[in-house]
């Protein structure tokens, strides 16, 4: 036994090549945003196993099919979950190929949830989702209930008039804050922003989304750029999470805003129609609100300071994120705003 | 001993074990997975448990996935996740004290 685990940079072509190679022999589609790689090597340097990291998830494992069986994934993992540790992150999620989830429960991984014949997605946590739905379900009240996931990046009058299309309609409101942080608004700042302006709505119950909603692990293309078959497949996943989360809420009804500039939340809002009945939810699409027939969305209003015309903000967002943007404590977050390239969801 | 910050040890090789270990509040809440669950588990957990009590760790988030490691690996990658997770395990670990 001389094999040699080893990082493989990105710049390191031959390496690389290896791992396109191996992953595509094992019918493995590779990640278009990975942070870190490594492989097993034997003794001719030929490579026998491969995995990676992006953010806090491990992915794109694959061992050569005559190597298999020698617990050569064993290694590659534990190496991965050093690496992770050395990040700072211990809570893991990971996918795989529902062939293949027996040899992750053997690592001490837990399957959170499944999209029949593509992927399982897993967690190193026993009860992580489990404490989690537990922690929302003290929120839970008689009768059926809507939700609202955004990202209200920053919240303007758009996402307040989707949260009172849902609030006038039904008894209870789930809204759904993403907490990843993306862009140069911090997630606090979002959130507090959210729950200003959603304060005078009694009915209203805000919650972070954590891992499980729209995060860096369930949906990675909804922050870094991907294909489309990629983006169906992580709304899939996510969709099915969705599904385990909503019984605990008595979620019955999700309500999106109507999608026109954006196309991964156009796909996002496809598949939702798509698959939400079938898990017992309806979709309901709210049609955006407009000013100066324009629809108001978080992407204008980025764009807005982006340029530097902060005053044009004004018609768009409510008082309480008008304040926050001319106050004092938003300037280092303006200033971010505008040295960014790309401001606008893609 | 408290329990500053998240620590790993081990890897998860066969005759080996890995031990996470997390800042936690409501005692020791361990999670054990073996390989040898049925055979050896109550003998690990005891295992585990012991080396965290010498160690005088009251209060953490304990997550073992052990490979048939035997009970000197175990207490090995326990007492080294302990220390990693309190900084202490460049220097200062008291050989022949409570380690032993």
């Amino acid at each position: 036994m001389s094999d040699t685990l080893s990082t493989i940079s990105p710049h390191d072509l031959r390496g690389q090549r290896q791992v396109d190679a191996l992953l595509m022999q094992e019918g493995i589609r590779r990640d278009g945003n990975l942070d870190y790689t490594c492989g097993l090597f034997n003794e001719d340097w030929k490579l026998i196993a491969t995995g990676s990291c992006f953010g806090n998830t491990i992915r794109c494992l694959a061992v050569e099919r005559e190597h298999q069986g020698e617990g050569l994934l064993n290694q590659v993992v534990s190496h991965l979950m050093e690496v992770q540790a050395q990040r700072g992150n211990t809570h893991l999620f990971l996918y795989t190929k529902p062939e293949t989830v027996r040899f992750f429960r053997d690592l001490g991984f837990y399957e959170i949830a499944r999209v029949e014949n593509s992927l399982v997605f897993l967690e190193n946590r026993r009860r992580g989702f489990s404490d989690y739905c537990a922690a929302l379900k003290q929120t839970c009240r008689e009768g059926a209930s809507a939700a609202v996931v955004m990202n209200a990046n920053p919240f303007t009058l758009g996402h307040l008039h989707l949260v009172e299309s849902a609030a006038k309609a039904h008894e209870m409101v789930h809204l759904f804050i993403l907490s990843e942080e993306a862009g140069p608004i911090p997630a606090s700042v979002r959130r507090r922003l959210v729950l200003d302006g959603v304060a005078h709505l009694p009915n209203v119950v805000c919650h972070d989304s954590g891992p499980y909603i729209i995060s860096g692990a369930t949906f990675p293309s909804y922050f870094l750029k991907d294909e489309d078959t990629v983006i169906r497949a992580h709304a899939a996943l996510d969709l099915e999470i969705f599904g385990k989360i909503a019984p605990c809420l008595n979620i019955r009804y999700r309500y999106v805003g109507e999608e026109r500039s954006s196309r991964v939340t156009a796909l996002y809002n496809q598949e939702m129609i798509r698959r939400l009945p079938s898990l017992g939810i309806q979709c309901r699409v709210i049609p955006r609100l407009e000013y100066g027939g324009q629809p108001v969305s978080a992407s204008t209003v980025r764009s807005l300071i982006h340029d530097g015309h902060l005053q044009e903000i004004r018609p768009l967002v409510p008082k309480t994120t008008w304040d926050y943007f001319t106050s004092l404590e938003a300037r280092p977050v303006i200033d971010a705003i505008r040295a960014c390239e790309d401001v606008v969801h893609y | 001993m408290e329990i500053l910050k998240p620590a790993i040890a081990g890897t998860l090789e066969s005759s080996d074990a890995q031990v996470t270990i997390e800042p936690g509040k409501a005692g020791i809440e361990l999670t054990l997975t073996s390989s040898v669950m049925n055979q050896y588990g109550r003998q690990i957990r005891a295992t585990i448990l012991e080396a965290l009590e010498r160690l005088d760790v009251s209060n953490a988030r304990v997550t073992v996935v052990d490979k048939g490691a035997l009970d000197c690996t175990l207490k090995a990658r326990v007492e080294c996740a302990v220390f990693r997770s309190c900084g202490q395990s460049a220097a200062n670990i008291p050989w022949g004290g409570v380690v032993r």
